[in-house]
């Protein structure tokens, strides 16, 4: 117990005044993000009026109930793909670790497809209520994850070719799997391939949002105080130990905690890649690499960003939706290509 | 106060790499390992820290059987150098030396921070590296600053009595003739402060210079053990090394050719 | 009309190479195959039919028995289920067909792919796409044409004479009547990518919604699009109609009225989202005037309350 609380306690936050700045900075563009996706929609309405009270009923309905709780789920899922990719890319100290490359996405999404599908026969609506849905995608995520795990265990930075094998592999099958149960499964609201593949944040609602805003906050709060072993366990694990980090412990508390954001997040708005690859890399790039800024520097800016797409998923082609993992792939895959050119360098 | 190693011995795969090694490490001295490639040292060292558990023996600090002291209390009794693994982002060079920094509690020793990275960093000369980043460094520039990290690990305020020990695998290899002298002399300050030091080392020469103990290693065994001059004599040395070497008694240098 | 044709055809095909033999087979066969002419056909003993209301315009010109298969989409009349099937109607077998020797194959422009109507045709079978149009007067063409491929015009006639022109003519009361009423509807066809896919201008369902005399809130944009919940309560669509498969991809009539993109609409509040075949409202044969004078009806009667 003295040892959790040690490592708990705010060791030397070594954030330096800069990282601290961006920190900020990061906080105040989310918060300007989440203001400008509640002022922008389809919908004609006036926050001012909204403001004052004095809108229509019908108004504060689509506002409160339709346009608020997206983007408060867009903050939520783009954070914790943020905050996961981070922390996945400390622990398998692999700079192409991404929910979605790896996989990890692709579990989750056929966990929440395959309790859809057969599950509600099978396990009664009272014993998880709303939160069967995000714990079977969860199901999916960490099973994914412990099988990287165990392929890559000990390869490092030459893991990053089975990671990404592993990774096509599980697309692979994920794919195939919603695709069969999609056809199969017309009497049920399964939400379409399409769904599933290429993310959305529409026909969220206040009850669906709730378990899984507690469980993605959860497994933020658990993850983040971790950030300092997670610095440490980049000079190896053996060096890591030495240092005085229980590896075992980290390793589930990255796997579970990065399970449970990711699955959350699925089960709600399909599979929507590359944000947990491409923002971690962006925060670096702007502050530096130590995990005690990189971690809460991610979930700030995967909220922003994802905010952000969202929004312009929203008016992009009104009154059509563009699937917002479409925006999030546009951007995400030539980033990743760059990413490769550098990673070659090395 | 010591590590003591009792009758380790240790095999993988079936082959057997440490037979019954008996050993004591103790405060206040320098204990340099040498021997043959293969013959277990880095092994030996490997459980001494804790990383392997041995087969058969046990490893004790201070007395009590390491297997029950935490993994944190470890790591404040005992820093450890060997071989680093390749670093997969940019780490600044002086967030590498930082990772060294254990903090035991609440404020006791937070406050000493600031204090004792200067310590360290006047110590190791590596004032102007301190800005760049890691993997931009020499090979041996690194190695410098893991030794500066494994000595951020044991830093004590000037007044403290807890028992410290330093195990440190080839820490010269690479480095430039005047900075292999200058961490031996660390070293050497080291040992004068109460720290107990185990060096695995390749040049027998430093090794008698700069140490109170040597153990010879040869196939798995501890062939000898003692003070340099009774370690060092000429038979004992080119039976294990199987080349002819000469001993200067007085000087205790090596001669070989 | 052919060049219409191909130049859809040719959109639907993404390869550059694709497009090219196609376009220069096709120009080939333009006048020989892909005929759009509703003249008497050579031989219409044993057709294949792709299109459900096709299959249901035959039975009505009591000519079924000449039907050897037909596609996954006719389902009515009940009889017709029973008829061996040639799979979905854009992606047909050329040997699933060739098997059971139809002399002559129909269907309509979503006839598909490519490849298997050029195998097709090599083989000597005639095919034939009727023409669509999305109005009243578009069923009735759609009857004529295909009563004289198979050379029953004159049963046409009486058919139309008899039963269907009343009922346009009943209709078109019914839809002046809505029109004046400013009316706002919109068509769901199911889910995808997570909202509603709503019907835009120039298709089967903006036809229909014209047909009964209503307002499409959704004409700026065309063809079939997933559309997000603001807008679509922005469009305020005092009635919603749904296909049953689309019903069935939001779940349970419970499901759909409380989904957020809908439950807001004036539609959802008063119950006036109508759930209903789709075929039988967007097939374009005789049982889409029914359906759409039975919409209109209920229209009328609800805003005489």
């Amino acid at each position: 117990m003295m040892s959790s609380y040690f490592f708990w306690q705010k060791s030397h936050s070594r954030i330096t005044s800069k990282q601290n700045l961006i920190i900020l900075l990061l906080f105040l563009l989310m918060v300007f993000s989440i203001f400008l996706g509640f002022l922008i929609g389809s919908f004609d309405s006036s926050i001012i009026d909204f403001i004052q009270g004095k809108s229509s009923d019908l108004e504060n309905n689509v506002l409160t109930q339709i346009r608020f709780p997206r983007v408060i789920l867009a903050g939520l899922v783009g954070a914790s793909l943020g905050v996961s990719g981070a922390s996945l890319q400390g622990l398998f100290r692999n700079p192409l670790a991404d929910p979605g490359l790896i996989g990890v996405s692709a579990g989750a999404a056929l966990g929440a497809s395959v309790v859809i599908v057969l599950g509600s026969n099978v396990i009664p609506e009272f014993l998880f209520g709303s939160f069967l849905l995000p714990l079977s995608a969860i199901t999916g995520s960490t099973f994914v994850i412990s099988l990287l795990y165990i392929f890559t265990k000990g390869f490092g930075y030459k893991g990053i070719t089975y990671m990404l094998l592993i990774g096509i592999a599980v697309n692979a099958i994920a794919s195939v799997g919603i695709g069969i149960l999609t056809y199969i499964s017309t009497d049920s609201e399964l939400r379409g391939l399409t769904f599933w593949t290429m993310g959305s944040f529409g026909g969220v609602t206040w009850p669906l949002l709730i378990p899984a805003l507690l469980i993605i906050l959860f497994s933020m709060i658990w993850i983040i105080p971790a950030s300092r072993q997670l610095d440490l366990i980049q000079l190896g694990e053996p060096e890591a130990y030495r240092l005085g980090v229980d590896i075992k412990k980290l390793k589930y508390r990255v796997i579970f905690s990065s399970a449970a954001a990711v699955g959350a997040s699925v089960s709600l708005s399909g599979m929507i890649g590359f944000v947990g690859l491409v923002v971690p890399h962006l925060v670096r790039l702007i502050g530096g690499v130590s995990h005690n800024y990189l971690l809460p520097g991610s979930a700030l800016m995967g909220a922003s960003l994802m905010i952000n797409a969202d929004l312009l998923s929203r008016i992009m082609i009104q009154p059509a939706e563009l699937p917002v993992g479409l925006i999030t792939t546009a951007i995400g895959s030539p980033f990743f290509l760059w990413l490769i050119f550098r990673i070659k360098k090395v | 106060m010591s590590i003591r190693s009792k009758s380790i011995s240790v095999s993988f795969d079936n082959k057997k790499i440490l037979e019954d090694i008996n050993l004591e490490l103790e405060e206040g001295e320098i204990l340099s390992i040498i021997g043959p490639n293969g013959a277990g040292k880095s092994t030996f060292l490997n459980i001494l820290s804790g990383d392997i558990k041995p087969d058969n023996g046990s490893v004790l600090y201070d007395e009590k059987i390491l297997d029950s002291i935490g993994i944190e209390e470890r790591s404040f009794t005992r820093s450890v150098m060997s071989q680093s693994q390749v670093l997969v982002f940019d780490f600044l060079v002086k967030e590498i030396i930082e990772m060294g920094w254990i903090d035991r509690g609440i404020s006791s020793y937070a406050k000493y921070f600031k204090t004792a990275m200067t310590d360290i960093i006047r110590e190791c000369d590596i004032e102007p590296l301190l800005n760049q980043t890691f993997n931009t460094l020499s090979g041996g520039e690194q190695r410098r600053i893991h030794f500066a990290r494994t000595l951020l690990q044991l830093w004590r305020p000037s007044d403290s009595n807890d028992p410290r020990y330093l195990l440190l695998d080839e820490p010269t290899a690479n480095l430039d003739l005047s900075y292999e002298v200058k961490l031996l002399n660390i070293i050497k300050n080291k040992a004068e402060l109460g720290y107990g030091v185990l060096l695995i080392i390749h040049d027998i020469n430093l090794a008698a210079k700069f140490s109170n103990k040597i153990a010879l290693f040869h196939e798995g065994s501890l062939f000898a053990f003692g003070a340099p001059e009774e370690v060092l004599k000429s038979e004992i040395l080119s039976e294990v090394y199987r080349i002819p070497i000469e001993v200067d008694n007085d000087s205790l240098t090596i001669k070989y050719y | 009309m052919i060049i219409i044709y191909f130049v859809k055809k040719i959109n639907r095909i993404s390869a550059m190479r694709s497009k090219f033999i196609l376009f220069f087979c096709g120009s080939l066969f333009a006048f020989n195959v892909f005929s759009q002419s509703c003249e008497l056909a050579k031989d219409s003993s044993r057709i294949a039919v792709a299109g459900g209301s096709l299959t249901e315009i035959i039975f009505l010109l009591e000519a079924q028995e000449r039907i050897v298969a037909a596609d996954i989409t006719s389902n009515y009349p009940e009889e017709a289920n029973s008829l061996p099937s040639i799979g979905y109607v854009r992606a047909l077998s050329t040997e699933g067909i060739l098997s059971l020797e139809p002399t002559l194959i129909i269907g309509e422009d979503d006839m598909g792919p490519p490849s298997v109507l050029e195998q097709l045709s090599k083989t000597g079978v005639e095919i034939k796409v009727i023409p669509e149009e999305h109005s009243s007067q578009g069923i009735v063409d759609k009857i004529l044409c295909i009563a004289a491929l198979l050379g029953e015009t004159n049963s046409a006639k009486n058919i139309l004479n008899n039963e269907i022109t009343p009922k346009i003519y009943e209709l078109e009361k019914i839809s002046e009547d809505i029109k004046s009423k400013n009316i706002n509807i919109m068509f769901i066809l199911g889910m995808q990518s997570g909202s509603p896919l709503v019907a835009g201008k120039n298709t089967s369902a903006d036809g229909f919604i014209n047909m009964i005399g209503g307002k499409n809130i959704m004409t700026n944009f065309t063809g079939w699009k997933p559309v997000g919940a603001e807008a679509i309560i922005n469009g305020s669509p005092d009635y919603i109609l749904i296909s049953k498969r689309g019903l069935k991809s939001f779940g349970d009539i419970n499901e759909l009225y409380n989904h957020p993109s809908l439950m807001f609409t004036p539609a959802a509040e008063n119950e006036n989202i109508i759930v209903m075949d789709g075929m039988a409202m967007l097939g374009f044969s005789s049982r889409t005037i029914l359906s759409a004078t039975e919409i209109g009806q209920r229209l009328q009667i609800d805003s005489d309350e």
